[in-house]
């Protein structure tokens, strides 16, 4: 009797096995009626959305949500979400079924993006979010490992049957380092358990191992594999350089994918790493400040080498990938500070950041209609774009404000406030001064882009291509998502309290 | 109730003209504007006459609160951006710049007024920076879209070096103001008043927002933004940025490190105020020479600026009354001038004053005398609304702790005497909800302050010289035919009266500004 050895609470696992279910369908009803292609997307945004709704909104972290527990007084779990993991899971969630929305694979859509097949396509975002939801939630080092690669490997095949040219090479980049990733991952992995003796992320064997003088070593060797390998999912300075080549190659929603979901799952990885480290360094000791001053200088030069790198870049989706190098910074600032509450902005700030890009994206998706390889693709395509589509222009000034941080998108403000906060309080001042440099580098980049879209029309070039042209026919999909992230945006800048207080 | 209504009209009226900016026409979105404009100031006085207050939770989980209130710093401030707003829109209706639709032309400045208002009435540190920030994005696309289109390079320059600036000022700011969020472990100012910092943890968190603020203002070495975004703003911008933005950093100052580190701004004074009087300096001799006119007035500005700086660096009670009142009096004059040289530059396509024109006060007398009254204001003419302020900052440089040079005041306030909605400065900020702030700490040293009032009192007599070289080269001059179609429209006329009238009130009964049973060296109670 096997089944007496964990307890499984179903219920607690919807968000994961939502859209397993779900990709195992698409495959189904694919192998079974390969005529059906409207079929799969309903299919896919049907399974998200059951995702979604089998969150546990009310988590708190004093109760975490769990499941999959070992008898015994002292039950140990092997998932488990509190409010940080809810809110990662949600941006997987949430963030795959607006890229599905945007790819719209079976209508009128599949032609441009993407090669594969609806069933492909949506089969491999399924199987991607899958990934992303589990490795928050994962307690054991073998789920969390492929759960982590089941997250990364269909993005890969996303990547190579992109339409734009070259995306074979870029997926080839991007496997490269998957693997690489992988492999350091592992090695950190192997080390975790010579050190703890243990194949779970526990705080109780990580406290002794960490006061056992030779098996510390060992421990901390393999905390820097493990942030090497994440420092590669989460493209942070030096680990960056397939974040641009894989981006200008992929369909702009796979690019939104990888800069949004794939994000969510590696900071889900690293707050899973980070969680027992954060209780155990919380007494203060020496670790605690070399593991915060390499992260720190890991955040410090991703968003200063990304910002610096933003700013000369002339395709959109190109500034995209270097914002997004960025903005990993960003992320990564507030993460360093090793603190429970400098976790949860952390993740506060993740979800800004994936609701600003996404609307970034989804508005580069409808102004390149075709699908552009790289250099193809220039800013100046949005000269004017107030003028003919103010839907457009005001989804893309909220979503480069709000990745700003500048108001009228109060959100991104907030976001920034909340995520230098740790920062100041831990009292990382070398920090704290690059942060507020990149904040105004921030604004140079995105506000070049903005200008663009602003700029009055050149009335002296009437055979200006770019001005005369119409207003870009949005698929009805796209056009859902850009009003949905339209009101998200618009409405989180009213009440940020509802965002950010998910973490919480 | 006011608070809210003078908030939420220009927010909501001016995203509207900015969504519909295509639908709408010129006249429609110019009266619902003003109308806008309009019932905000209604609201504003209605505000300030009750001394209303919201308090809320806004972003609960981390300590951040809607609460806003208005108070005795405030209140002028306000009530001069409610009122600079309706003139501009005023002004708009038939002087709009070209560039871009009623719509959006309008709802940015109804924007500008929104980030202004609630600059000065928010309670919480957090919500004071987003606040802060709301101007920037407006204000840029004001510049970017209707400035000066003579030269497209230097207005874009010059819209990307204003938000680049001002936003480096407000991110060290905000350092700043988390750091004593996070000392204070609240962001409610009342509340953090009353944590009582360490003399030292002052300073630093003092250093950081003076040195933030500093760039708004803008105090000496962080001015250069100011003068490329005066020239190539539009009218209604200059008058914006001189009489609203510049008067948030001064506000920031008095109600962030002065109010809420007084121990730490006692100790950066000094610092403060000698930057001020070389900001005093610096700017008037470039105005001595300066040929752009709207350069010139910016530099002006810059100059202004530094008394405020000086008479809140000498940390006295009688500072403070002149940098109130100095704040209001450069936000009313300035925008009379920047309306006047915004007027001629409609006019003649530039304000160079090396081109020899017809004298103003021959062909026409009605900017002339505009242009005059703005001058006079400007170089502190007694009797005018600038007089004061730089008197008092000056007087109260020489001595911090005397009450003597404010004889005069006491005379004209009718010894007891308070103001239309009743205030008291010192009330509000020695006792706020019972905690005393003593801001006595005077100058530590005698000789560097009294050096600075002697280096003031010269900047005074440099701005007396560029009024009067500004006078003679284009208001003066031989006769010239009498050119009545050229002169102040109708809308310009009412504009500029409006402000030369404030000039003079406020030059006559400074006590509008600053009232109260005790002025300034009484008892800090």
């Amino acid at each position: 009797m096997t089944t007496s050895l964990i307890s499984i609470d179903w219920r607690v696992l919807v968000p994961v096995l939502a859209p397993a279910i779900g990709a195992l369908l698409v495959l189904l009803v694919d192998a079974l009626a390969p005529r059906a292609r409207g079929l799969h997307l309903p299919i896919g945004l049907a399974a998200l959305g059951a995702g979604l709704g089998g969150l546990p909104y009310a988590v708190t972290t004093a109760t975490p949500t769990r499941t999959l527990c070992l008898p015994g007084p002292d039950a140990r779990c092997f998932y488990e979400t509190g409010p940080t993991g809810l809110t990662l899971q949600l941006i997987a969630l949430a963030g795959s079924l607006l890229v599905l929305l945007m790819l719209g694979p079976g209508t009128r859509h599949l032609d441009r993006m993407q090669r594969g097949g609806p069933a492909v396509t949506v089969g491999l975002v399924l199987a991607a979010t899958t990934g992303a939801v589990m490795v928050v939630a994962a307690r054991d080092l073998p789920t969390w490992l492929v759960a982590i690669e089941l997250a990364t490997l269909p993005a890969v095949a996303l990547v190579a049957l992109s339409r734009g040219r070259g995306a074979e090479g870029g997926a080839l980049s991007l496997l490269m380092v998957s693997l690489t990733s992988f492999a350091f991952l592992a090695c950190g992995i192997g080390l975790w358990v010579l050190a703890t003796g243990d194949a779970s992320f526990s705080t109780d064997t990580l406290r002794v191992a960490f006061d056992d003088t030779p098996r510390h070593r060992v421990l901390l060797l393999s905390i820097l594999f493990l942030l090497a390998g994440l420092g590669f999912k989460l493209s942070a300075v030096p680990f960056h350089t397939w974040t641009p080549q894989a981006f200008v190659v992929s369909d702009e929603p796979i690019a939104a994918y990888l800069a949004t979901v794939s994000k969510a799952a590696a900071v889900g990885a690293a707050v899973v790493v980070l969680g027992p480290l954060v209780s155990v360094t919380a007494a203060g000791s020496d670790d605690g400040h070399s593991i915060r001053l390499v992260l720190g200088v890991l955040a410090a030069a991703s968003m200063t080498l990304g910002n610096l790198v933003a700013l000369r870049a002339d395709d959109p989706v190109r500034l995209l990938a270097w914002s997004t190098i960025a903005q990993a910074g960003w992320v990564l600032a507030p993460l360093a500070m090793l603190t429970p509450t400098a976790v949860s902005a952390s993740v506060a700030y993740l979800l800004v950041y994936v609701l600003g890009s996404l609307a970034v994206f989804a508005v580069t998706a409808a102004v390149h209609p075709r699908a552009e390889g790289a250099g193809e693709r220039s800013l100046t395509a949005y000269r004017g774009l107030a003028r003919r589509s103010p839907l457009l222009a005001i989804v893309l000034g909220l979503g480069l404000l709000t990745l700003a941080g500048l108001p009228p998108a109060v959100l991104g403000v907030v976001a920034k406030i909340v995520a230098i906060t740790p920062v100041v309080a831990t009292g990382q001042w070398w920090l704290v001064a690059i942060l507020v440099a990149n904040i105004v580098l921030g604004i140079a980049v995105y506000l070049r882009w903005l200008l663009y879209a602003v700029r009055p029309a050149p009335s002296i070039t009437p055979g200006d291509t770019a001005e005369s042209a119409p207003a870009p026919r949005l698929d009805p999909g796209l056009r859902i998502a850009l009003l949905l992230l339209a009101a998200a945006l618009v409405l989180l800048s009213l009440v940020p309290g509802l965002a950010l207080g998910l973490a919480r | 109730m006011g608070l809210i209504i003078a908030m939420v009209l220009p927010a909501v009226v001016g995203s509207l003209l900015i969504i519909g900016s295509r639908r709408i026409n010129a006249g429609a979105a110019g009266f619902l504007a003003l109308a806008a404009a309009a019932g905000a100031l209604v609201a504003t006085v209605a505000a300030a006459a009750s001394g209303a207050r919201i308090k809320r939770s806004w972003v609960a989980d981390w300590g951040i609160g809607a609460n806003f209130a208005t108070d005795q710093i405030s209140s002028p401030l306000a009530l001069l951006t409610a009122s600079i707003t309706v003139l501009v829109v005023l002004h708009g209706l038939r002087h709009r710049p070209p560039g871009g639709s009623a719509g959006l032309y309008y709802g940015l400045l109804l924007l500008v007024e929104l980030g202004a208002l609630a600059t000065f009435w928010t309670r919480d540190l957090i919500v004071f920076f987003i606040a802060f920030e709301i101007v920037l994005i407006p204000m840029w696309v004001l510049i970017h879209r209707f400035g000066d289109n003579h030269d497209p390079v230097a207005r874009r320059e010059a819209a990307i070096r204003f938000v680049l600036y001002t936003a480096l000022g407000s991110s060290i700011m905000l350092t700043g103001i988390l750091a004593l969020v996070g000392q204070a472990g609240t962001s409610d100012m009342r509340q953090v008043l009353a944590a009582g910092l360490t003399s030292d943890t002052q300073l630093w968190i003092a250093l950081l927002l003076v040195i933030g603020l500093a760039v708004k203002v803008p105090v000496f070495p962080f001015h250069s933004w100011l003068p490329p975004a005066h020239t190539i703003a539009p009218t209604a911008g200059s008058v914006l940025l001189a009489a609203v933005l510049l008067k948030m950093g001064t506000y920031g100052l008095i109600r962030l490190p002065l109010a809420l580190t007084p121990d730490g701004f006692a100790r950066v004074g000094p610092l403060l105020a000698t930057l001020g009087v070389v900001g005093i300096l610096w700017g008037g001799l470039i105005c001595l020479v300066e040929r752009d006119l709207k350069r010139l007035i910016a530099y002006s500005s810059v100059a202004h600026m530094g008394f405020v700086a000086l008479a809140l660096g000498t940390g006295s009670g009688l500072g403070l009354q002149a940098a109130l009142i100095a704040n209001v009096a450069h936000g009313v004059i300035s925008a009379l001038l920047f309306f006047v040289v915004g007027a001629l530059k409609d006019r003649w396509g530039s304000v160079d004053l090396s081109v020899v024109r017809p004298a103003l006060r021959e062909s026409w007398p009605g900017l002339g005398v505009a242009l005059m009254v703005g001058l006079a204001g400007s170089l502190g003419l007694p009797g005018l609304a600038g007089f004061w302020g730089e008197f008092l900052a000056i007087a109260s440089a020489w001595n911090p702790q005397g009450s003597g040079a404010a004889a005069p005041i006491v005379w004209l306030q009718d010894a007891e005497r308070i103001g239309w909605f009743a205030y008291s400065p010192l009330d509000a900020l020695f006792e706020i909800d019972g905690i005393q702030i003593a801001l006595t700490a005077g100058p530590p040293n005698a000789a560097l302050i009294r050096g600075l009032a002697v280096a003031a009192a010269l900047g005074a007599v440099l701005a007396a010289a560029y009024s009067l070289r500004v006078a003679k080269l284009i208001w003066m001059g031989d006769e010239a035919p009498r050119d009545w179609a050229g002169d102040v429209t109708p809308v310009e006329a009412l504009v500029m009266a409006v402000l030369a009238i404030a000039i003079i009130v406020l030059g006559l009964m400074p006590y509008l500004i600053f009232s109260g049973p005790t002025p300034f060296g009484g008892v800090l109670r």
